[in-house]
């Protein structure tokens, strides 16, 4: 198997891991299953960094290894445990609608790809379309989980997603550029969490149906 | 001090006193004193820096810092000036608000600790914005204004403040990581095509090869630009947390998100658009512009009307204002770009002078309710006072610095025969003038409730005030030739870039696409 195959296929388990971070009942599960989807993100950079022999997105494996395998779950699932992990409250939409809007995402974003003719993006069409199918994927976990954390690792999705575009598309970028938006995402789940550890605390929810006081 | 280095003081200088006011808290006795100190030199050095700043960029045009990665132009000092000039007068108000807040026990030294951290941090993250020329440092910054004052918003810490807090921290971090994947596609699109793949991620460099760009990248990163940073300028249909985050903050704090942060996104937006006018011309961006800030005008109008909470009424015309500069920009060429950013700086300054008033009116009254807070003229006769001369000019009245912007926004676009657009938009004024006019009549006439007394809090709330009415008077009656240059070199800039070509154009000039209309 090619390098390019590899890192197209593997774009496949980016869709699977993604379905569960949305979709696991326990929100601890769903950081795990977001550290594992981190894992495989950070095997395809180090295919691309092999087949490009790009020095630079090594560092770019380094950087997301330590923010997105190991710190970011470790923080929100910390948060969890202190929390009890809610099992509740249940989520906006079914897992049949959810696949389905899932499916739709995928074919929006295969045709809006097919559309761009960007050298670099040639050999990587169908991982470029996950990736940006990623965005919506994330927009969906927030717009469909009643969860304040889970809420969090749908914006975490959206941030792989760019991730994995900005690699594809650009990956001779220096590694400042990476380590800044890594660094950046890592600051935006540590206040996310932290105030959504507050409300808990004093509001004693993290049902974003129980937040309903102001409106209009 | 060379121009680089007021640069690098410029954003040094918040970030360090923010960093010593969250310190200040372990220092005992002094450390009320303190935090006060270093905000005040915070507030007083941006200030000064921001207009020796904008002096150097007058006499040059524009300068670079930190190897290029910070940029500032003419367009991006009028932002700059806007930051200055409202976190001064502004930070001079939070202290006589949190003063208030003090003797009422809603925050303790802590918090006014955490408080004015938090402010000078959000002050610096702003200035990084508008002085940034890596696009993705821009984005960081943008993303990092929602992370410092989200927990402003929130920190009262009570319910309906949390509840605002996180409706803003997760709406707009999700909307700016729209604006992380736009940039990420213009940047990526550069890098590919560009002989120094290194520049690709500088503003100033990615103008210059525009013609290399892909059409259909730049159509997609374009979109994603508007919509993601539009949700944090408070763009109608993604502007659904900017009315509970204006609300539930502290007033100083709803003075700064509506009359600098909005702008600060705005002005992303308009760095983007210039990328797009140069690859796909100025139809494409101005289409969009036209279409959403027209219809953020008009949902705000309804908003506006039917609203019986005075900050969150405040925070619907935010949205208004937003929406009739980017309509500026719609309409385009340099009589539209030049009325929208004389909107920018005209509605900085109105919105600051309302939500001050609006504190020093809660400070009082304990409610934003229209329907308790009465007999205002008796009560606070001189916050009475700036609530008028904010309010007339909010809905243009002359000889208010709002009416000449509104004014240039109209017949801009009727010179570039938008008629419907316009006279739809005028409709959509005029409810607001009624809706503001009854906020008037209502609030500052009728019997003063028994429970309240009479008298002001403290001259702290009334200082920067008004000093803000008499902006709002004086930039009505007279734009100085400095403000005059700096917009035409702007509306240069969002036009062409910086190609080299200019527009020089009089205050005569600006009134005549109207000429040619009434011909």
């Amino acid at each position: 198997m090619s390098n390019v195959t590899l890192i197209n296929s593997l774009t496949g388990l980016l869709i699977l891991t993604s379905l569960l971070v949305i979709e696991v009942k326990k929100p601890r599960w769903s950081a795990i299953m977001y550290s594992l989807q981190s894992l495989v993100l950070v095997v395809i950079l180090a295919a691309l960094a092999y087949e490009y022999e790009a020095e630079e997105l090594y560092l770019w494996v380094a950087s997301a290894f330590v923010t997105k395998v190991v710190l970011v779950p470790w923080i929100l699932y910390g948060a969890l445990m202190r929390v009890g992990d809610p099992e509740k409250p249940r989520n906006v939409m079914g897992t049949t609608p959810s696949l389905f809007m899932t499916a739709i995402a995928l074919t929006v974003s295969f045709i809006v790809v097919n559309q761009i003719h960007l050298r670099a993006a040639e050999p990587f069409k169908p991982a470029l379309a996950v990736s940006m199918a990623h965005f919506f994927f994330g927009n969906l976990c927030i717009l469909t989980q009643r969860n304040l954390f889970k809420q969090v690792l749908g914006f975490c999705l959206m941030e792989n997603g760019s991730h994995l575009t900005l690699a594809l598309l650009a990956y001779k970028a220096p590694e400042i550029v990476e380590i800044g938006i890594a660094t950046d995402a890592v600051f935006a789940v540590v206040i996310m969490v932290g105030l959504g550890y507050q409300i808990y605390k004093n509001l004693g929810t993290l049902d974003t149906a129980d937040l309903n006081t102001l409106k209009g | 001090m060379t121009d680089t280095m007021v640069l690098t003081w410029l954003l040094f200088v918040p970030l360090i006193l923010s960093l010593m006011a969250f310190a200040a808290r372990w220092l005992g006795g002094l450390s009320r004193f303190l935090v006060l100190a270093f905000h005040l030199g915070s507030v007083t050095l941006t200030l000064i820096l921001s207009l020796f700043t904008a002096e150097a960029v007058l006499e040059e045009g524009h300068f670079f810092g930190l190897g290029n990665w910070l940029y500032v132009d003419a367009l991006g000092v009028i932002f700059l000036l806007i930051i200055g000039v409202v976190g001064f007068l502004v930070g001079i108000y939070s202290i006589g608000y949190t003063r208030h807040d003090l003797q009422t026990g809603e925050i303790d030294t802590h918090k006014l600790s955490t408080y004015y951290g938090l402010f000078n941090l959000f002050l610096f993250t702003m200035l990084l914005v508008v002085t940034a020329n890596n696009i993705i440092m821009m984005w960081v910054a943008v993303e990092a204004t929602t992370l410092g004052s989200a927990f402003l918003v929130g920190i009262y810490g009570h319910r309906a403040s949390l509840e605002a807090a996180w409706k803003y921290i997760m709406i707009c971090t999700v909307g700016v990581a729209f604006g992380l994947y736009g940039t990420v596609l213009v940047y990526s699109d550069a890098f590919n095509v560009m002989q120094v793949p290194g520049n690709a991620v500088l503003w100033t460099e990615i103008i210059k090869n525009t013609e290399l760009l892909d059409p259909t990248l730049i159509k997609m990163a374009f979109v994603f630009v508007l919509v993601g940073f539009g949700t944090k300028a408070g763009l109608f249909p993604m502007h659904s947390w900017l009315p509970d985050a204006h609300s539930e903050a502290p007033s100083p704090i709803s003075a700064l998100l509506s009359g600098v942060l909005l702008n600060c996104a705005l002005l992303v937006i308009f760095r983007f658009s210039t990328i797009s006018n140069l690859v796909l011309g100025p139809s494409f961006a101005q289409t969009l512009f036209l279409i959403f800030g027209t219809i953020s005008v008009a949902v705000a109008a309804f908003f506006i009307y039917v609203q019986r909470d005075i900050k969150r009424l405040l925070a619907y015309s935010s949205v208004e204002n937003v929406g009739l500069i980017v309509m500026a920009f719609g309409i385009g060429g340099s009589a539209g770009i030049f009325a929208g950013l004389l909107q920018a700086i005209n509605h900085s300054l109105v919105k600051s002078l309302m939500f001050c008033t609006s504190g020093n009116i809660l400070i009082k009254y304990r409610s934003r309710s229209l329907d308790q807070v009465r007999g205002m003229l008796q009560v606070i006769p001189y916050s009475s006072a700036l609530l008028m001369v904010g309010a007339l000019a909010l809905v243009g009245t002359p000889p208010l610095n709002i009416f000449l912007s509104k004014f240039f926004i109209i017949t801009s676009g009727f010179g570039a025969g938008h008629f419907w657009l316009m006279a739809l938009c005028l409709l959509f004024l005029v409810v607001i003038f009624a809706a503001f006019f009854r906020v008037i009549a209502s609030t500052l006439l009728g019997e003063r409730p028994d429970s309240i007394t009479r008298g002001e809090a403290n001259w702290l709330t009334l200082l920067p005030g008004a000093a803000l009415a008499i902006l709002i008077v004086a930039l009505g009656l007279y734009i100085p030739s400095e403000l005059m240059s700096l917009l035409n070199g702007a509306s240069d800039l969002a036009l062409y870039g910086n190609t080299g070509q200019q527009v020089t154009m009089s205050m005569k000039d600006y009134l005549s696409p109207l000429a040619q209309f009434l011909r």
